[in-house]
């Protein structure tokens, strides 16, 4: 009898505890649901989508897991609009410029690019605003391209030069743009003038500038003199460089004397295509005449000359 | 007199170190390859010097929301840009704080007259994102950026500065 009982008090005390067991596993199984739950109600009131790249000027849509205030910085700007879960339109407006973007909500981020729009304009270089004329290589064009929304474009991108002075056939070249510059170098022509050079790309407006094409070093400098009581004058012949440009007024041409007395250097300017000057009076000696690193013929004084 | 000439030089050292310290962040530059023309010693020193004054200018302009001093690192359609970002910021009470931990800097191209620079800038960033002055998002990023640098009156300015997608 008393075995019975005890038997019975140590199976009732066994099925308590084995209930009690049950109650605490069913208790962490329900903390476990609710845990996670709540993480993964977090997680999706957190999530927050952004396509990884965008054309600049195009909107886009960001996805968010739950409402709230929706901070966007940019290179171009930054906003905070007040936004419901789901679909959030950012107008193109907002994503003009090229560059990272970082959206923030609640405690969610998402970052995506905006890339440039197609290349629609050029920044031009045209160097240099005076250059002489038959050089090769002398003129350099730099092109920069940018879209509408003046970021650089980074896509290889054909850009034209053309290069035409007067009535001449123009001298074109065709580069392809690298992370958005193109460059070109052109010889000068032949022939002195105004020089449009001209970049462009596809559908694009033209960017003129004016290279002024002068000309080259004089050629064949020729110089005659007159004795007068007083002084030599001396006057060139008309100057022209060796394609038979004008050198233009202005230009230095050097005469020098040397006698027995010494030596008188006079710098003159080209004036209505001629250089003129007055030397001291000498009965014998020789006169020389030179413009920048080109000498011309000597004159010997002397025998009553 | 000897007495003071350690306090002097560490007086001296802390000037020089402070002076370093207000001239921007480290910029590095390799201009080994440049093309068409090849960069000078010269014009190496002016464009890091220059490039670390733009970034310092521009991480103030970004914290304080102030406009003011852009014009002394930037020109044209970066300044434009800036410009419009702090104006945005300043209307939605939002910054953006930078630590700079420095710059690496390849210079692409050099234009053949020697007054346009292009660089491929490898920044260390420190960003912290503000609404008011609460920072809600902060992180540290490698980001590569693309920067056109051109010849102003006295000095070199960031004329275009873009960050480019990670690859």
């Amino acid at each position: 009898m008393n075995r019975s009982f005890l038997h019975g008090r140590r199976s009732s005390r066994a099925s308590a505890s084995a209930r009690e067991r049950k109650s605490k596993n069913l208790y962490l199984v329900l903390l476990t649901i609710a845990i996670a739950i709540a993480t993964c109600g977090k997680a999706f009131a957190a999530d927050l989508k952004a396509p990884k790249q965008a054309t600049a000027g195009e909107g886009i849509t960001i996805t968010a897991g739950d409402g709230g205030e929706l901070l966007l910085f940019g290179p171009g700007g930054a906003s905070k609009r007040k936004v419901s879960a789901g679909d959030v339109q950012i107008a193109g407006e907002d994503v003009r410029a090229a560059g990272r973007y970082v959206a923030v909500l609640d405690q969610a981020t998402a970052e995506f690019y905006v890339t440039a729009a197609k290349p629609s304009t050029v920044n031009f270089l045209a160097r240099p605003s005076r250059v002489p004329v038959s050089r090769p290589d002398a003129i350099s064009g730099v092109a920069f391209v940018f879209d509408d929304f003046q970021n650089l474009v980074l896509k290889p991108t054909p850009v034209k030069f053309d290069l035409t002075v007067k009535e001449n056939a123009p001298t074109t070249r065709t580069v392809e743009s690298k992370e958005g510059i193109a460059f070109t170098r052109l010889p000068s022509a032949s022939k002195e003038g105004a020089a449009q050079f001209v970049a462009s790309v596809g559908g694009g407006t033209p960017v003129r500038r004016v290279v002024q094409q002068v000309a080259s070093d004089a050629c064949n400098l020729r110089m005659k003199a007159q004795k007068t009581d007083k002084s030599i004058i001396v006057e060139t012949d008309p100057i022209k460089d060796c394609s038979g440009n004008a050198v233009p007024d202005g230009t230095i041409v050097t005469f020098i004397e040397v006698t027995d007395k010494g030596r008188s250097t006079v710098d003159a300017r080209i004036k209505r295509g001629t250089a003129r000057a007055e030397l001291p009076l000498a009965s014998s000696g020789t006169i020389s005449v030179a413009s920048g690193v080109v000498t011309g013929n000597e004159l010997h004084l002397g025998g009553g000359q | 007199m000897k007495n003071w000439l350690p306090i002097v030089l560490l007086a001296l050292l802390t000037l020089v170190y402070a002076a370093d310290r207000n001239s921007g962040p480290a910029v590095e530059l390799n201009a080994s390859a440049a093309q068409p023309r090849q960069v000078e010693d010269v014009t190496e020193k002016a464009i890091t010097r220059d490039y670390a004054n733009a970034w310092k200018v521009m991480e103030t302009a970004l914290s304080e929301n102030r406009t003011d001093q852009l014009g002394s690192g930037f020109a044209g359609v970066a300044q434009d840009k800036l410009e419009k970002r702090i104006e945005g910021q300043r209307a939605s009470n939002l910054k953006v704080r930078i630590v700079d931990h420095g710059h690496k800097l390849d210079a692409i191209f050099y234009s053949p007259e020697g007054s346009a620079l292009q660089v491929r800038d490898t920044a260390q960033l420190e960003i912290e994102y503000l609404n008011g002055n609460s920072v809600v998002h902060r992180e540290q990023v490698t980001q590569k950026y693309l920067a056109l640098l051109t010849v102003g009156e006295d000095r070199w300015k960031v004329r275009v500065l873009e960050e480019e997608p990670k690859s």
